[in-house]
């Protein structure tokens, strides 16, 4: 192996980890959302730090293969992707640690009621199930997975977009509780954008591994395979 | 005139000039040949001569000559070599080094007959070898000295710096680094000036004559110190004196015959070394 | 201890100037590439570390020179010794015309070993070490001279590390090599690096960057810098350091 096969593999090994490490800090939030879990919530805040000072971490190690290895072809795609995917992720454990947050503000349980109408836990699991799917599509550079997720996210755009009128019903009939109703639908906003993080992700994915740019392409197009062209 | 027809003019120059001098080396050799041709025999290159020269053959001259050919090479090629190795890798650069060389090349310039008086007054009476094998050797070595030294010169110097440092580098010495490295790669160029030497000392006439050269010995030469034939000489005496000029002058070609053969036949003998060893060290 | 240290050495060559008051310590097991214009002092401070110019007339050194702590330009030691080792490989491969067996164990035969089992074995070694012993195994009483460039340079090598210096000097080794063979020499330096500590003057920036664990920069006889390979490359903290390596130099 050369010098540069073993830069790229360590990359590659700590991008998995930090993949990891979101991941955990998501499902974590989860958990701490639907039991009100301080304590849950505090661990995944404090956790954000170290998600902060991986990304660093990782831009430097980028920065130094470029600088002192000159990847080109497929290996440059690899680094710019991962530079790109870290930043991604980075944005997902954001998202977790703002969830987080909530959980320490609100100071009674949300409603099971509008838990169910707004679909909350379900997008939860969408959420976390589509990272999960960014993660091995990138361990096994797996482009077929990783153009499944722009279907799956779909679902939650649908419910992002449907929880609007389940909490504006809501705050009708309860207006005593407004503040959770505020912080449901923001929940629901963020979770939203994983799913949207993740998208940007599948696409570095594919970028890096078949040198295809799917940015600010239709969805059809994004699911196109290669060598095929829809229209 | 236009450039075709000057590069023409200049290749049939050449050409015309290097056939000229090839035919000139023809008509010698095959003058020479023609006429000692009719001596030439076994016998010839046997015997001792009988009758005045006039019969018999060459045969003491012969390993007079080839007795004086070694011990020249005795004296001159170490000595030779080992003065060219000392100048080229250990003398500094400075005001000696050049004076040395300059002197050396001077050396080559010396007329063969003042190197024969140098060695008759040094070796047959100063030092009182007499007329004899010693002296003689010693007085065509004098003689040869120059050009082995400068013909190593250049073959040291032809050795790449590269294959020096590189030795050095591996924490040899300088005696280490010219024995298994710098001389091994200059031997064949070495050999070539012995080629040369030895091409000398087989056809001078003047330094044998005052110290060692003999018209004519009945007995083979046993000792050093004693006198020899040699065929130069034995040449020029066959042709100018003796009893009965007309009736040995044959013999004299084949004489010079015997004398062309022998240093061919050497030169072959050194090359083929040459080449041999060239191809061990492949350094081509 | 430091592995090789050099205090405000200054080398003039006559009476021109080269080396202007060079300070650099190297530690065990890195490789450290001295990088810079041509004629800017990098393979004469190079060839301080085996004495190689003392081969030159007229060089007057000041400073010192150390390795593991010693002086090398003291009375007490033995340039042999210290060449043994230091090991050095040159720009453009200079295998002696022998064999390549004789080749590699030229250095244990100068140093008086003769015990052929051992020769033997070290050269299949020093071979291996350099990457060429598969390439070679059966035409060992070859000569030499019917290698590719690539090839000579890496029996140079193996000829270096016969003799089991613990240093590596190397002036600018593939600059004669095509890329392949480069390559081949760039990864066989950082495998080295393991059991060696090696200094390499290169003219080729990007080789540096792959390399080497520590850059210096030489400019006009002078150290402009001296830092971690990864700080240089990203961002070095004098301007001629950067104007040389992002290739601006006037």
């Amino acid at each position: 192996m050369t010098h540069l096969d073993i830069e790229l593999k360590s990359l590659k090994t700590d991008m998995l980890e930090m993949f990891s490490l979101v991941k955990n800090q998501l499902e974590k939030t989860k958990d701490a959302l639907t039991s009100l879990d301080k304590d849950l919530a505090r661990e995944v805040m404090v956790n954000e730090k170290r998600v902060n000072g991986f990304e660093l971490k990782l831009d430097r190690d980028c920065e130094n293969i470029i600088a002192l290895l000159n990847p080109v072809a497929v290996d440059l795609r690899f680094v710019l992707a991962a530079l790109k995917i870290n930043s991604n992720l980075e944005r997902v454990g954001d998202i977790a640690d703002g969830i987080a947050k909530f959980v320490l503000n609100i100071k009674l349980d949300v409603e099971p009621q509008l838990l169910q109408t707004t679909r909350l836990v379900e997008m939860f699991e969408i959420a976390i199930g589509i990272l999960k799917d960014v993660m091995e599509a990138f361990d096994k550079e797996d482009t077929a997975l990783a153009r499944s997720v722009f279907k799956k996210d779909e679902v939650l755009d649908e419910i992002n977009v449907d929880a609007n009128t389940a909490v504006a019903e809501f705050i009708r009939a309860n207006n005593d509780r407004i503040n959770q109703s505020l912080y449901t639908l923001s929940t629901i906003r963020k979770l939203e954008r994983v799913g949207d993080q993740c998208k940007n992700i599948a696409e570095e994915i594919i970028f890096y591994v078949e040198a295809k740019v799917l940015k600010h392409k239709s969805l059809s197009q994004k699911e196109e395979l290669p060598g095929e062209t829809k229209n | 005139m236009n450039k075709r027809i000057k590069e023409q003019l200049a290749f049939w120059t050449f050409r015309v000039l290097s056939f000229l001098v090839i035919a000139i080396l023809f008509s010698i050799l095959g003058f020479i040949l023609y006429n000692g041709f009719s001596v030439l025999s076994w016998d010839f290159i046997s015997k001792m001569p009988e009758d005045g020269m006039t019969k018999g053959g060459i045969y003491p001259a012969i390993i007079g000559t080839l007795y004086l050919i070694a011990g020249s090479m005795l004296f001159a090629f170490p000595i030779g070599v080992m003065s060219g190795i000392y100048i080229t890798e250990y003398a500094r650069d400075g005001l000696l080094k050049r004076f040395v060389k300059l002197m050396t090349n001077n050396l080559a310039g010396v007329p063969s007959i003042v190197f024969g008086l140098f060695g008759m007054a040094l070796f047959v009476n100063k030092m009182e070898f007499g007329d004899s094998i010693l002296a003689g050797s010693l007085t065509l070595s004098l003689m040869v000295l120059p050009v082995i030294i400068r013909t190593t010169e250049e073959a040291l110097l032809a050795v790449d710096n590269g294959f020096r440092h590189a030795s050095y580098a591996l924490g040899a010495t300088k005696l280490q680094t010219i024995g298994r490295v710098v001389l091994p790669m200059s031997l064949p160029n070495i050999i070539t000036g012995m080629i040369l030497s030895i091409g000398r000392v087989s056809g001078e006439t003047a330094p044998i004559l005052f110290t060692v050269a003999a018209y004519f010995l009945p007995k083979l030469p046993t000792s050093i110190y004693d006198q020899v034939m040699a065929l130069p000489y034995h040449l020029y005496v066959i042709a100018t004196s003796g009893t009965n000029i007309e009736q040995s002058r044959p013999m004299a070609y084949g004489t010079a015959v015997v004398l062309i053969l022998i240093v061919l036949i050497l030169n072959l003998i050194a090359n083929a070394l040459r080449k041999y060893l060239g191809k061990k060290y492949k350094i081509s | 201890m430091h592995k090789i240290e050099s205090k405000d050495v200054h080398l003039y060559y006559g009476s021109f100037h080269a080396l202007k008051g060079i300070s650099i310590v190297i530690e065990k097991n890195t490789v450290t590439a001295l990088i810079g214009p041509s004629g800017c002092g990098k393979s004469t401070y190079l060839r301080l570390f085996n004495r190689m110019n003392d081969l030159i007339d007229n060089v007057k050194i000041e400073g010192q020179c150390l390795i593991d702590g010693k002086n090398i330009y003291s009375r007490e030691i033995n340039i042999e010794d210290l060449r043994k080792r230091v090991g050095m490989v040159f720009q453009k491969p200079n295998p002696f015309p022998k064999t390549i067996f004789e080749n590699v164990a030229y250095g244990l035969r100068v140093n008086g070993i003769t015990h052929s089992t051992f020769i033997e074995e070290r050269v299949e070694r020093s071979l291996r070490q350099a990457a060429l012993w598969e390439e070679v195994k059966d035409k060992l009483k070859k000569s030499a001279m019917e290698l590719s460039g690539g090839q000579q340079q890496r029996l140079c090598i193996a000829r270096a590390l016969s003799i089991e210096p613990s240093v590596l000097l190397m002036d600018e080794p593939a600059s004669a090599l095509d890329p392949i063979s480069t390559a081949k020499i760039e990864e066989l330096i950082y495998e080295l690096k393991s059991e060696y500590t090696i200094m390499i003057v290169t003219h080729n920036m990007q080789q540096a960057g792959r390399v080497s664990d520590y850059t210096g920069f030489f400019y006009l006889g002078e150290l402009i810098e001296f830092d971690t390979t990864k700080k240089i490359f990203t961002n070095p903290t004098d301007t001629r350091t950067q104007n040389y390596i992002t290739g601006r130099f006037g």
